[in-house]
């Protein structure tokens, strides 16, 4: 069961990628400009040289063959020259997606540790003050847009209070070295230099961008967890524990949370999308150096290689990301396989 | 488990009266609803009720503070910004822009969504699996991303937004639609109805489109609120609405270097954009409650 499962999620995984690369190779026609520089990045190139690119990306070959050759270079790891820099796109989505994702990554812990407690204590006491409470600040959160939550928190704790620096990811007066791009792991890996204080200026750095960007998934996970809660606890075995004598804290931690937070774990996979989204725009408030900005500073500047290499990078991942929740989420949950996804 | 009254009282009401009583009772939706009815009168009658043009300059009044301020002036409400414009004049006009355009955002896509999510809903096999899965690409890409490429394709505007928003929140749309229609086609009433003889065409709507034209409603507030949050973030990042237009992100853009001297003209249109966004959601959020609660009753 589970192997056919699993494959009917593989084989829409496939077709998902199969989409991504054609659509990716056809903005290349999509977009204005040349379509050699286009697919390469090389401006003014000579004449010699515009020959053997027409040669290597095979632009006088019919439309297959050029999505062959497109896809053959992408798995080679040339993704062309970004036209801004004139370095290669793939050396910038490697520096840069770190940053990013460490940045959803802290988020999303934030938010799974504040988001699912709070969805429980509001199930927990449904209809009454706590309820209330929680109910009413997380469709708060979750209406407030990004961008203005980041400014009004640079303007009570950075402008205000001066709690926080604005921008960056550390100060500039520690050097750290950049092993794996992510900024505490490098800070943990050269083990604490400048007696710690480089950590602890990094937290204070990565402290008001996460909490911006944990704000929607928090409420998400919040609203979420409490329905998915109050649809457990209306069910009839919850009804026979209760009347077996249980108390509230044994029916909610032994009996209910199980199958409540089986949808919960779904539905954490399900944000990295719009974490993305959400990051981009954190990323040019707080001026963070990932691939948010870039991209967004790509489209300024009309570089279409980058916009295509980033496009590339960030859906690859959040299908993946995707796929890995939907794969454990139906290893957790047999019921679920049962239904299996796609098929109609 | 049936849940049955001790008092049974006949009820003859219609389901829409019925859905409409239990909204009611929902004070915090109310308000939602009359914010929101509120919001849509002044994106249609914006340019008539505004007090002064959306680009007249007032010389003798720049960057005047809101009027219940010391220095503040009785005739700018609000205030005014560096180039002496009114700003509740342009917060006005911002709605048609921000609210109206969303609105009809989210009607485009409602339109399309429900025509391909009822036929992948109501076709079987490869067809249905092609209907329901071909724009499951977007859902991939993230929303912003998509608009970017959108616009780096046709250039920046608030019209090219409004496509991309529509292509962003099309794919959920559809698989909501057709869970909708797969859940109602199963049900006994359907399968009575077709032994009638109804045709597939009748069977969709007279049979299904009734039943869930309401779950429809509390899908398109959710879109809709995530139709305004998208086109106020594209016009904040510059590449949705143009600066001297009035769009609410837009205007916060360009009034962004004024952060210190003048926090009111960054402030206003985020308080809006969050009334706008929370009333839509405290109106889906109560029709959602009253739909549930009718069905227990």
């Amino acid at each position: 069961m589970f192997a056919k499962y699993a494959y009917r999620r593989i084989s829409l995984l496939c077709f998902m990628l199969f989409t991504l690369t054609v659509f990716t190779f056809s903005l290349n026609y999509l977009f204005p400009g040349e379509l050699i520089t286009n697919f390469s990045g090389e401006v003014n190139s000579s004449y010699a040289q515009t020959q053997a690119l027409v040669e290597k990306y095979r632009i006088e070959d019919n439309i297959i063959v050029q999505y062959g050759a497109f896809m053959a270079r992408m798995f080679e790891g040339d993704w062309g020259l970004s036209l801004s820099s004139g370095q290669p796109v793939l050396g910038h989505v490697k520096l840069l997606f770190p940053a990013t994702l460490e940045l959803c990554l802290y988020a999303l812990t934030v938010a799974v540790i504040i988001g699912v407690p709070s969805g429980v204590i509001a199930s927990a006491y449904h209809k009454k003050w706590p309820d209330k409470i929680i109910n009413s600040l997380s469709l708060m959160g979750f209406s407030i847009p990004v961008f203005w939550l980041a400014l009004l928190l640079i303007m009570v704790f950075c402008l205000g209070l001066g709690l926080f620096p604005m921008s960056g990811r550390i100060g500039l007066l520690y050097e750290i070295q950049p092993v794996t791009h992510f900024i505490l792991i490098d800070i943990y890996l050269e083990g604490f230099p400048y007696g710690g204080a480089s950590f602890w200026d990094a937290i204070h750095h990565l402290a008001l961008p996460t909490t911006v960007l944990a704000m929607y998934p928090t409420t998400v996970l919040i609203r979420f967890t409490r329905d998915s809660m109050l649809d457990v606890l209306d069910q009839n075995y919850i009804k026979t524990a209760r009347a077996k004598g249980l108390n509230r804290s044994q029916l909610i931690l032994h009996h209910a949370l199980r199958n409540a937070l089986l949808p919960v774990i779904k539905q954490i996979g399900l944000q990295f999308s719009t974490l993305i989204t959400l990051a981009m725009i954190t990323e040019v408030i707080f001026s963070w150096p990932g691939l948010g900005r870039w991209l967004i500073e790509s489209i300024y500047q009309r570089d279409y290689p980058a916009i295509q290499g980033g496009l590339l990078a960030v859906s690859f991942f959040v299908i993946i990301a995707n796929m890995m929740s939907d794969l454990v989420h139906s290893l957790l949950d047999p019921i679920a396989r049962n239904q299996a996804h796609g098929k109609i | 488990m049936a849940k049955f009254s001790l008092f049974t009282e006949e009820s003859n009401r219609s389901p829409l009266f019925r859905l409409w009583r239990k909204f009611r009772s929902n004070h915090v939706a109310l308000v939602g609803l009359w914010l929101f009815l509120a919001l849509t009168v002044l994106a249609l009658t914006a340019p008539l009720i505004a007090p002064y043009g959306v680009n007249q300059q007032h010389a003798d009044a720049l960057l005047l503070p809101p009027s219940w301020h010391d220095d503040g002036d009785v005739r700018f409400i609000l205030g005014t910004d560096d180039l002496g414009r009114d700003i509740l004049s342009r917060l006005m006009n911002g709605a048609t822009y921000t609210f109206g355009l969303s609105i009809i955002a989210a009607l485009v896509t409602t339109a399309l969504g429900v025509v391909l999510g009822t036929l992948a809903g109501a076709s079987r096999g490869l067809k249905s699996s092609l209907l329901n899965h071909l724009l499951d690409i977007t859902l991939a890409i993230p929303s912003l991303l998509l608009a970017i490429i959108i616009i780096a394709i046709l250039g920046p505007g608030l019209m090219n937004t409004v496509w991309a928003i529509i292509f962003a929140l099309l794919p959920q749309y559809i698989h909501s639609i057709r869970n909708l229609v797969v859940a109602e086609l199963g049900k006994d009433y359907i399968i009575a109805f077709k032994l009638d003889g109804a045709n597939r065409w009748r069977l969709l709507v007279r049979g299904i489109l009734p039943n869930i034209y309401e779950h429809i409603v509390v899908i398109f507030t959710m879109a809709l609120s995530t139709a305004i949050l998208d086109i106020a973030a594209l016009g904040f990042l510059k590449l949705g609405a143009q600066p001297p237009s009035t769009e609410w992100g837009a205007i916060l853009q360009e009034n962004l270097s004024l952060i210190y001297l003048a926090p009111w003209t960054v402030g206003l249109p985020g308080v809006l954009l969050f009334i706008a966004v929370l009333s839509t959601n405290l109106v889906g959020d109560g029709l959602r409650e009253a739909l549930k609660n009718r069905k227990a009753d």
